[in-house]
């Protein structure tokens, strides 16, 4: 078997792990009344303080940048997955074996990505008419690949950052948390960039979700097109960096953890 | 008393060890930074006093849902539940001691808002009814640690109750009107709203904030103490039911 046929083998039995792993979280009655009713509430939890504002338009930019924003907190979620190699007792038996952890953990959790991308696109499509929001057809259907790199580059930054706290399981329900509200609070989803101070604006520039949700807030208020392409760009630019740096860092924090012996359940 | 005493001291000694518990606290600060942020770009100040206190209502809340929620299934997913059990103990005094130990530490999130307040934005709690605002927290605490014991003796009952814990976080922010009141949701969402102490407690917390007088605040209160303490009396009867039910049938352990 060439390298590449045996990555790409390693890749497809680690993402069906990944799926039956869901798939014993969630029945589609459990994701339905479950999962979508609470991303439902979330959107509507936001949009309903623009309803206090009493300004319409606020209410609309809260909706559509909490909706997309799931994308992104399903695609953190991915730092859960060494948490439970690791209580499983299974991580150090992954990182013994001569394929990569990051290759399986990239694959694993890939349905993360998906699976944000169509709980977002849910989100938008149900609370928008829901607060009596415009979308306009057909030029809405852009949304959806750019809901997809949003939720892409979530899930490549949730990887990222899964290789650097693996070896610290106690902190990261922490970590999943704090990251997704800090997201919340950088990326543009309640207030515009403009709003922030200049710094903070070119930081939350590196972060997931701030690109792709500018480039979706285009489509939906009929920007021009180098513009919304511009920052679609950007995301998926992102997207890209984060997945390298978690291939750069992950190997040669995995081998540490190996030095210290730090990735044994009891460590 | 005893029993509850021993919980409230061997959770805060729990606290200590688990770096989760400080969720709330680290996300605390940051809901204040998002809900201030949204209302001064609106042009809404006197939102800002709202906007502090949905935080700390939502601390509270999360609390009871996924620390408190997942005590009991916590302690049988780690074999405690059949020792627990066979002490003389009273097991509904032990999770409530337990429960308002996490419930007050909770309440550190009130001095986080008001620090992250003044500090980014130079933002005050308005101090207008002081006494009927550390009252309302207090019968809050209460009513939260109260109905955490029914979230818990219910998750028990589940497959997996963190999916279902998860699940429910926003659904109670929203009905809680932990930030927007009762009164501004849907026609069809309010009577289920005013069944829920938290939306009471709200209501108070954001009217002890602002000058006009508060209309009817023992009663308002009474209700707080009244829904608490039936949460926490439906609590202990599922709890024993279910409790029994699993000793019967040899459930007790996950295995």
């Amino acid at each position: 078997m060439t390298a590449l046929a045996t990555t790409v083998n390693v890749m497809h039995h680690a993402f069906r792990a990944g799926l039956a792993d869901y798939r014993a979280i969630f029945t589609w009655k459990s994701w339905l009344a479950g999962w979508m009713v609470r991303v439902i509430a979330q959107v509507a939890f936001f949009a309903l303080i623009g309803e206090r504002l009493g300004d319409d338009q606020k209410t609309f930019y809260l909706l559509v940048g909490n909706s997309i924003l799931i994308a992104a907190v399903t695609g953190i979620f991915s730092l859960n997955m060494t948490t439970g190699e690791r209580w499983a007792g299974t991580l150090p038996l992954l990182v013994a074996s001569p394929s990569s952890p990051i290759l399986v953990f990239s694959a694993r959790g890939s349905y993360l990505a998906a699976d944000g991308a169509l709980s977002a696109l849910a989100a938008l499509f149900i609370a928008g008419p829901l607060f009596g929001m415009e979308l306009p057809w057909p030029r809405v259907l852009a949304v959806v690949p750019l809901t997809a790199v949003v939720g892409l580059a979530s899930y490549c930054f949730g990887t990222f950052l899964a290789g650097i706290v693996f070896r610290f399981r106690s902190i990261n329900g922490l970590v999943v948390l704090t990251v997704t509200v800090l997201l919340m609070a950088a990326c543009g989803v309640n207030v515009p960039l403009s709003y922030y101070p200049e710094a903070l604006e070119w930081f939350s520039r590196v972060l997931p979700v701030t690109n792709g949700l500018l480039a979706i807030r285009g489509v939906l208020d009929g920007a021009d097109t180098a513009t919304i392409l511009g920052n679609a760009a950007l995301e998926a630019a992102v997207a890209v960096g984060w997945m390298t740096l978690a291939l750069a860092s992950f190997n040669r924090l995995a081998s540490r953890g190996r030095r210290d012996g730090s990735l044994d359940y009891g460590a | 008393m005893r029993a509850f005493l021993a919980g409230f001291r061997l959770e805060l000694r729990i606290i200590r060890a688990a770096p989760d518990a400080f969720i709330p606290l680290a996300t605390a600060p940051l809901f204040a930074l998002i809900f201030l942020s949204i209302v001064r770009q609106s042009g809404r100040p006197d939102l800002q006093a709202d906007a502090l206190m949905a935080p700390v209502l939502m601390t509270l809340w999360w609390i009871a849902l996924q620390q408190a929620g997942n005590m009991i299934t916590g302690d049988r997913w780690e074999a405690l539940l059949e020792p627990l059990l066979a002490t003389p103990a009273n097991l509904a005094s032990v999770l409530l001691g337990r429960i308002a130990a996490l419930t007050c530490f909770g309440l550190i999130s009130f001095l986080e808002v008001w620090i992250v307040g003044e500090l980014a934005f130079g933002v005050s709690i308005p101090f207008e009814h002081p006494v009927a605002l550390v009252v309302t927290l207090l019968v809050t605490a209460f009513a939260t640690a109260g109905t955490s014991v029914a979230f818990a003796a219910v998750f028990v009952l589940t497959r997996n109750a963190y999916t279902f814990t998860n699940s429910l976080s926003y659904p109670l922010y929203l009905l809680g009107g932990v930030f927007v009141p009762a009164a501004i949701l849907p026609g069809f969402i309010q009577p289920i709203s005013t069944g829920i102490f938290m939306s009471w407690s709200a209501d108070l917390l954001r009217a002890s904030l602002k000058p006009p007088p508060i209309d009817d605040l023992w009663q308002r209160i009474g209700v707080v103490v009244l829904l608490g303490a039936l949460s926490f009396l439906l609590g202990r009867a599922l709890l024993f039911h279910v409790l029994r039910r699993m000793r019967t049938n040899g459930e007790l352990a996950t295995a």
